[in-house]
């Protein structure tokens, strides 16, 4: 028992579910309830299976790109392009699927997976060539990514027009399946959220390339002195970062049942920062998955008690900005009670 | 009796899980040189650091001509006149020479600062201790020989007189250190009490007039260098005699041909080096610094793309050489400075020992964490790293250990070809002395092992045979057991007449 709850304590993501549940029961108590039309119930106002699904489906979206950009900063690397590579894939889908069903309403069997190949293809090519660019020229992935956000939504802008594009309604249909669940639940975005933080977390911690990455990212020399191909690592790490940005931008197109040259504006930074704020070191050679979700949905939170809370509006970017920095800091410090632990063991 | 220039009594300092410090005294003349000696992890430069101000003591006395001081910070230190010339320089390398001169005090006027106040200061200060070295240089574009005469300009103007010198000569070429030691004398000569923490004994004999031995961080004896043997200073420092007669008694038995090099080329760092390697041979590789030893050693492994020349491991010969390929034939690389090149420190020793061996510890791309803890704990025990087991983080293990486990990184990934370069630099003399009877036994048990090294004494003990390098080329070969270190130095500097190590 007091081995289970040490290991508990002691894990790397205590932190952060300690401040979710936390926030979570601060909304609780103080977000208030009110009465539900329909069964004349009290409600409460946060804790409800809508309220939370929808907290869980607005961080699906960036936590699923957290986990790519979470591979790429181990590796000491930054991948800027995240939002425009989701922009693009999901115009050129979006695109396609106009050319292939005309009119959005007829059932169009298969269209889904026309969609998810075409998306997660886009996104994992945009990554590829993030990846060849960086490693053929060796310019820093900061200046390549920051130039491929720019041409990428840009030539979905270009090609586009900067219309917004209708997708079937079968992908909407297939993205807000109830699958059961309460009222007004639609689990299927979180799920793919969940499915791949945990293959995420598998490969990075299982797999010979997720060891690797750790390596190139602590030591780029010695993982080079120990045989380790560089150059392919890199490759994959934005190429994992552009898939992702694929499979978010085919949940939130079908989820929202559109596409447009705008969408996910800025959304780099929300990546970024759910990397980070889980744990993440731009430094290089630490990060987890599970963590980068959990910090995505920390965020999402945060916004959700703006609304629960009736904070001004305005004051979200504000909030964001501290929770982001507290959340470093307080990482910072407890690693370095934990190296100061460390160093106690040392021989 | 006279006042000692500075006088440290009885210092006690603790670290998180080492006592560093138990009780040390040393005490320094003016005008002289006196050494601070003692294995890695001693306390030597501990000791260094408090008498500087880096460090504060837990307890125990500094007296500063007699009067009794107290540091809390390196700047109060100066203030009282005791510098430290450091190891690892600090400075700001994008800034000039006079900037870093009077970095702590900018001569201004009203804020602004006054560049020719600052050039006229600097150049003072250079001049006072015959430095030649222009106060507009950027202090990252000089040699670091260079740059340490600055530090030592920089002391003496703000009126050291008590000068620190941490492992000075650590990156110093055999020319810098004996200007270096020119300027030693010169001080002394003017009354400035140097201490000069090493644990290079030729350098203690030849500039050092007494030395204060430290072992486990206590004062083991002080004693003048004249009339001192080495025999006598090495079992000072560790309390016993190091026997090199077992290492050379585990008996090897050169095999047939396992590493052929034939033409290796890379101008102008090396060109035409030829050689061979037997299956049980221990061959030494001598050379100053600057000969090419380590670059050969690293085109040998792939890291060189622009080499060429032809290399055959065993009967195969390895045509497009990368570190991966030149793995798969059975070769491992031990690289000179393991904190860079040879471990990642943020990863455990279990993750450093298996990163080679990754692809044949894996199914379907995934680890099979079974095999991986078991080679680990194989090899970790096999080179008998000291750390509290395998998932121990790499970084907090001493110098010693992290170069064992770099060892066990290549013995574990099933090497017959191991190339150590510098097995043996910055580790204490008890592990230099298990790491020596390692490298016999990895021959005896049938590898062929290259050994460079800087220390010919530990190429005369581990080697069957060692070439010399020279300017890039091999300039000769002695076998181990009739050549001297004599022999040695005239082929690595090419002259007729033996050079004083």
């Amino acid at each position: 028992m007091r081995r289970a709850l040490s290991v508990i304590l002691g894990s790397q993501q205590f932190g952060l579910v300690a401040v979710i549940l936390l926030l979570g029961t601060i909304l609780t108590l103080f977000g208030g309830s009110h009465e539900d039309r329909a069964t004349g119930q009290m409600v409460n106002n946060f804790l409800n299976p809508q309220t939370l699904m929808q907290v869980a489906t607005f961080a699906s979206f960036f936590a699923i790109m957290a986990v790519g950009m979470t591979m790429v900063i181990i590796t000491t690397g930054i991948d800027l392009s995240v939002g425009s590579t989701y922009a693009l894939s999901g115009v050129l889908t979006a695109m396609a699927l106009s050319k292939m069903y005309p009119i959005v309403t007829q059932p169009a069997p298969g269209a889904v997976w026309v969609a998810m190949g075409l998306c997660l293809g886009i996104g994992l090519a945009a990554g590829l060539l993030n990846g060849f660019l960086i490693t053929a020229l060796g310019v820093h992935p900061f200046i390549i990514t920051l130039g491929t956000m720019w041409i990428f939504r840009g030539v979905a802008f270009v090609l586009s027009n900067a219309l917004s594009i209708l997708v079937p309604t079968s992908l909407t249909q297939f993205a807000k399946a109830p699958l059961g669940f309460a009222q007004g639940v639609t689990p299927v975005p979180v799920i793919a959220m969940l499915i791949v933080a945990v293959a995420g977390w598998l490969f990075l911690t299982r797999s010979v390339t997720g060891r690797r990455i750790f390596a190139v990212g602590g030591n780029l020399t010695a993982s080079q002195y120990s045989g380790v191909p560089i150059k392919r690592i890199l490759v994959i790490v934005y190429a994992v970062s552009g898939l992702t940005a694929g499979i978010a931008a085919f949940l939130a197109m079908s989820y929202f049942g559109s596409a447009q040259s705008a969408d996910a504006q800025g959304y780099e930074l929300y990546v970024i920062a759910s990397a980070v704020v889980g744990g993440a070191s731009l430094a290089g050679g630490k990060g987890s998955a599970i963590s980068a979700m959990l910090g995505a949905l920390l965020i999402s939170l945060i916004q959700q008690a703006i609304r629960t809370l009736k904070i001004n509006q305005e004051y979200e970017w504000i909030i964001i900005g501290c929770a982001i920095i507290i959340a470093v800091v307080l990482d910072r410090v407890s690693a370095r009670v934990g190296s100061a632990r460390l160093t106690q063991g040392r021989i | 009796m006279e006042t000692w220039a500075v006088e440290a009594r009885e210092i006690c300092k603790r670290f998180p899980g080492v006592q560093a410090l138990d009780h040390a005294s040393v005490a320094v003349a003016p005008g002289s040189c006196h050494a601070l000696m003692g294995e890695n992890g001693a306390g030597k430069s501990t000791l260094g650091k408090i008498l500087s101000g880096i460090y504060e003591p837990d307890s125990g006395t500094i007296q500063l001509e007699g009067r009794p001081v107290r540091f809390s910070n390196p700047m109060q230190a100066t203030q009282a006149g005791i510098s430290i010339v450091h190891q690892e320089l600090l400075f700001c390398e994008n800034m000039t020479v006079g900037e870093n001169l009077c970095l702590e005090d900018m001569p201004n006027r009203r804020g602004w600062v006054d560049w020719g106040e600052m050039r006229r200061r600097a150049k003072a200060w250079l001049d006072a201790i015959g430095a030649d070295v222009d106060p507009e240089a950027t202090v990252g574009a000089l040699p670091i020989s260079l740059q340490q005469m600055v530090q030592i300009a920089g002391a003496i103007g703000r009126g050291a007189k008590v000068l620190i010198f941490d492992e000075p000569t650590s990156s110093l070429t055999q020319r810098e250190t004996e200007t270096l030691f020119d300027q030693i004398r010169r001080l002394t000569a003017q009354g400035v009490a140097c201490i000069y923490v090493s644990h290079r004994m030729d350098e203690i004999f030849e500039i050092c007039d007494s030395v204060t031995v430290l072992r486990d961080g206590k004062t083991v004896g002080t004693r003048p260098t004249q009339g001192l043997t080495r025999d006598e200073l090495v079992r000072m420092m560790i309390g016993r005699n190091i026997d090199t007669a077992s290492v050379r008694a585990i008996g090897t038995h050169p095999d047939g041909v396992l590493l052929r090099v034939q033409g290796l080329s890379s101008p102008p760092r090396f060109a035409d080096v030829s050689f061979e390697v037997r299956a049980g041979e221990v061959v030494g590789f001598a050379g100053l610094v600057g000969a090419g030893r380590s670059e050969v050693a690293q085109a040998i492994f792939g890291l060189d793309p622009k080499a060429t020349g032809r290399v055959w491991v065993g009967d195969a010969e390895a045509t497009r050489r990368t570190p991966a390929s030149m793995m798969r034939l059975g070769v491992g690389l031990v690289p000179e400075d393991r904190k860079r090149q040879g471990l990642v420190l943020g990863m455990t020793a279990r993750e450093n020992i298996s990163l080679p061996s990754l692809p044949r510890l894996s199914k379907a791309g995934f680890i099979d964490r079974e095999r991986e803890y078991e080679l680990a704990r194989r090899f970790f025990d096999a080179m008998a790293v000291k750390a509290p087991h395998v998932d121990a983080p790499s970084a907090g293990l001493s110098g010693g250990n992290q170069q064992k486990l770099v060892m066990a990184k290549w013995l574990a990934a099933d090497c017959r070809v191991l190339i150590l370069d510098e097995p043996t630099r910055g580790v204490d003399v008890g592990t230099k002395s298990e790491i020596h009877h390692m490298i016999r036994r990895l021959a005896a048990e049938g590898r062929a092992v290259v050994v460079i090294s800087s220390e010919l004494p530990e190429l005369l003990t581990v080697s069957d045979r060692i070439l010399a390098m020279r300017n890039g080329r091999i300039a000769g070969e002695l076998p181990a057991d009739t050549a001297t270190e004599e022999a040695l130095l005239r082929l690595m500097t090419g002259v007729e007449t033996a050079v004083s190590a």
